[in-house]
């Protein structure tokens, strides 16, 4: 693997969605990602859960892929002493605790710092390590509850809307980028450090402006698909049974553009839609307007033609139809993953493609529990047999 | 690059931006806020980010969006279409580690701004597209807004859920607030853009090509891995079966238990009334097959409490439980305060404003802001930073 982070280590604590992600798109950049668990404690992901009421499979093969395993069992001293020879040989090392567990483990960063001086320690919690609320317990609907990000989503005349696992996910694209950041920042200072990463402070990051209108005692709300200027901006029903297609019209040229692929030069010359202004102002009866004309066609068909007249539009995907598409599939934004017995199945690529570094990727599917101690108590810490089937025996590598 | 230990991780690295969207200009703001030297490039008129609401001024002329995505940046004004605009950004380049860039592929080669002929003339420099659809591929020439690129990685076809769909099952789908498909474009460009910076010892500079439609399908993988598994998501079942947005008396608060200590502590907090003690709901499963039941409780007691109440009591017994907080609850949050979430940014036409930072922490600290939007050619650091937007050019 020679992406652009080849030779980058990664001790990886992280359970759950936002942390595994994190290290997840840092393994596809190139970096050895050595995810640590123990059959005691496996990551709950990796056990099936009752997720929206059935016991079905566990959302772990994606985010796990390209990572080796190991079992450490934290709960004994001598596992939180291996745990430190693996970070000792690591550049960075990844949690994703409750604050205060890490150190109580005797992980900390300064115990961290101890055996790795320049160590980087990449936490990611629901509210940050700091702060009156840094003990809470959260998921992806929560932050999105704090951050206010699900409070401003939803219908103008509806509650708010609770963010699912795109919201773990940015928080993991976040802290991925943070750790990068802190990877240049040590090759200019010699300096590792903590790095900490809140679900609740990313929510609240997205929503910026927001933020900065409550700030100057302006009002923000929910908007629907409602654009601040743009219209006819929603999605609109299609020819078939729960299919819609997104459009933007953002300028007067796709304007003009987009009546003329509706053929309909009544709606250019009505007086209520002759300026940006007076179409947004107007555009309840747009939008029924371009919903009349959206549900004569199949999705496909409405859109290749407004984007063949420079009309921003895009149907409204299922994962069918993603998984399918030869535009994600060259760009390998989608992959086939093979997994150990064999078994192939799509999964997302890394959001970057460079031209010099291009081995970004994944290279392997979901490892088994302890599945590369060979090579890491081996190989990296140099263990003996007798010495790792002693911790064995003690439970320790359990 | 040499630097302090106690400089912001990116201090000593110049980025140049031209941006006319959300993606690439929020790639700029990551890297500004993470201590980049960051320039916006911009045309004679400014960008059209410059004249996006919702604005702070009554008077239209201080984009809230603007000054949030440009906080930080200084801005040149560089007329591509002329043979100085090009040598100006070229000087520009000239000194710049990363250049950020959203222009539609058909236009790049007249400005100048094509793969090739940036890797000629700046060879060491990261050289990162941003589009919503990439820079190859057959839709490379497509175009999209938020809405488009929010429904092209799947996320838009999975929302609403929970409350919002049972109250409106037959609407269309609706967006999450805002931009947050380009966001995750603009994130991943600063990644790509930094990995790329990371490798430059050994790669040179090189070509990063950015779809906000990956970044957003990324983030949204779950659906993939399930279909996967044998199982098509929509957001008819993508609802957990009981908790969710919950309506107490003066707000909403998200209830959500995963495991079973949750539901043991949400047990208490309802003060363990017989239908919640039920050995029957000991189950997960027996709890989710009875979800609507149990909501229609939760709902009524609900109604009766204080959502301060119900968060605070809850978390202590280990409930996950939060409110959904107004924007403005952030910026009296004793949290969000303690944090240094909030710092002031003058903005041109609007004055000091609480602006966020950043969402991450370096050494305990928050990343501190520099300054708010440019006016218009505000590049010189001798000039005021109050010249209205528009004039300054």
């Amino acid at each position: 693997m020679t992406g652009p982070l080849a030779g980058i280590r990664i001790a990886d604590f992280t359970i759950h969605a936002a942390g595994p992600f994190c290290t997840h798109m840092l393994s596809q950049l190139g970096a050895e990602c050595i995810k640590v668990e123990s059959a005691v404690r496996p990551d709950a992901f990796r056990k099936p859960h009752p997720v929206y009421g059935r016991m079905g499979p566990a959302t772990f093969d994606q985010v796990a892929s390209n990572k080796l395993s190991v079992r450490i069992n934290l709960k004994k001293p001598q596992g939180v002493e291996l745990a430190k020879q693996l970070v000792a040989v690591s550049d960075v090392a990844a949690e994703s605790f409750r604050p205060g567990v890490l150190a109580r483990l005797g992980l900390g960063f300064d115990a961290l710092q101890q055996v790795k001086k320049d160590i980087i320690l990449l936490s990611i919690s629901s509210s940050g390590q700091t702060g009156p609320d840094a003990h809470f317990a959260g998921y992806a609907p929560l932050f999105g509850a704090w951050g206010s990000l699900g409070t401003l989503t939803g219908y103008a005349d509806g509650p708010p809307v609770e963010m699912r696992h795109v919201m773990d996910h940015t928080i993991g694209l976040n802290g991925a980028l943070a750790v990068v950041a802190a990877l240049n920042q040590r090759r200019a200072t010699g300096e590792g450090g903590h790095v900490d990463v809140a679900g609740r402070e990313v929510a609240a990051s997205l929503v910026g402006e927001a933020l900065l209108m409550a700030a100057s005692g302006l009002p923000v709300g929910r908007l629907g698909n409602d654009h601040p200027r743009m219209a006819p901006h929603g999605v609109y029903p299609a020819k078939g049974d729960d299919v819609w297609v997104s459009i933007a019209v953002g300028t007067e040229a796709e304007w003009r553009a987009l009546v003329k692929v509706m053929g309909a030069s009544a709606l250019a010359a009505d007086n209520r839609f002759a300026t940006a202004a007076k179409r947004h102002d107007n555009r309840e009866a747009l939008d029924a307007a371009v919903a009349a004309w959206t549900a004569t066609l199949p999705p496909e068909e409405a859109v290749s033609r407004l984007q063949a007249a420079g009309v921003p539009a895009h149907a409204s995907w299922s994962t069918e139809e993603i998984v399918a598409d030869p535009h994600l599939r060259e760009r390998r934004a989608i992959v086939e993953v093979a997994e150990p017995d064999g078994r192939k199945r799509a999964a997302i690529g890394a959001p970057v493609r460079m031209s010099g570094t291009p081995d970004i990727g994944i290279v392997r599917g979901t490892p088994a529990l302890g599945e590369h101690e060979d090579y890491v108590y081996g190989e990296l810490l140099g263990l003996t047999r007798a010495q790792r089937q002693a911790l064995q025996d003690e439970e320790v590598i359990h | 690059m040499r630097q302090e230990p106690s400089a912001a991780p990116l201090a000593g690295l110049r980025a140049v931006v031209s941006a006319s969207g959300v993606a690439a200009a929020y790639a700029g703001r990551l890297l500004s806020v993470l201590g980049a030297e960051t320039t916006l490039v911009e045309p004679p008129g400014g960008s059209p980010l410059r004249l996006e609401p919702p604005f702070l001024d009554a008077q239209g002329q201080a984009s809230a969006l603007f000054a949030y995505l440009a906080t930080g940046a200084s801005s040149q004004v560089c007329d591509l279409e002329t043979e100085a605009g090009r040598k100006a950004l070229g000087a520009l380049l000239d000194a710049a580690d990363i250049f950020v860039d959203d222009t539609p592929l058909a236009q790049r080669q007249a400005r100048g701004l094509d793969q090739a002929t940036i890797a000629k003339a700046h060879p060491q420099l990261v050289h990162v597209s941003v589009l919503p659809f990439g820079a190859i591929g057959p839709k490379a020439d497509w175009k999209a807004e938020e809405i488009n690129a929010l429904h092209a990685s799947g996320e838009g076809f999975l929302l609403p859920n929970g409350l919002t769909l049972e109250l409106f099952p037959d609407r269309p789908p609706v967006k999450i607030y805002g931009n947050f498909s380009l966001m995750q474009g603009g994130i991943a460009a600063a990644l790509g853009a930094l990995s790329a910076v990371w490798a430059r010892p050994q790669a040179g500079g090189q070509f990063v090509d950015i779809s906000v439609q990956d970044a957003g399908l990324a983030v949204g993988c779950f659906a993939v891995q399930r279909y996967g598994d044998g199982s098509v998501e929509n957001r008819h079942i993508r609802s957990f079966k009981y908790g969710g947005v919950i309506e107490c008396a003066d707000g909403f608060v998200e209830l959500l238990t995963l495991e079973q200590r949750q539901w043991t502590g949400l047990v208490e907090l309802l003060g363990r009334p017989d239908w919640a003690t039920d050995p029957a709901l000991a189950d997960s499963l027996e709890r989710s097959r009875q979800g609507a039941a149990i909501n229609a409780r939760l709902r009524e007691w609900a109604k009766g409490q204080k959502v301060a109440d119900v968060v605070s009591k809850g978390q202590a017994l280990g409930v996950p439980l939060a409110k959904y907080a107004e924007p403005s609850d952030l910026l009296s949050n004793e949290h969000e305060k303690e944090r240094g979430f909030f710092a002031p940014i003058s903005v041109p036409g609007a004055g000091e404003v609480q602006s966020p930072t950043a969402p991450f922490r370096f050494r305990g600290a928050p990343l501190p802001l520099r300054g708010g939007p440019p006016a218009l050619n505000e590049h010189d650091p001798a000039r005021p930073a109050s010249v209205p937007a528009g004039q300054g050019a």
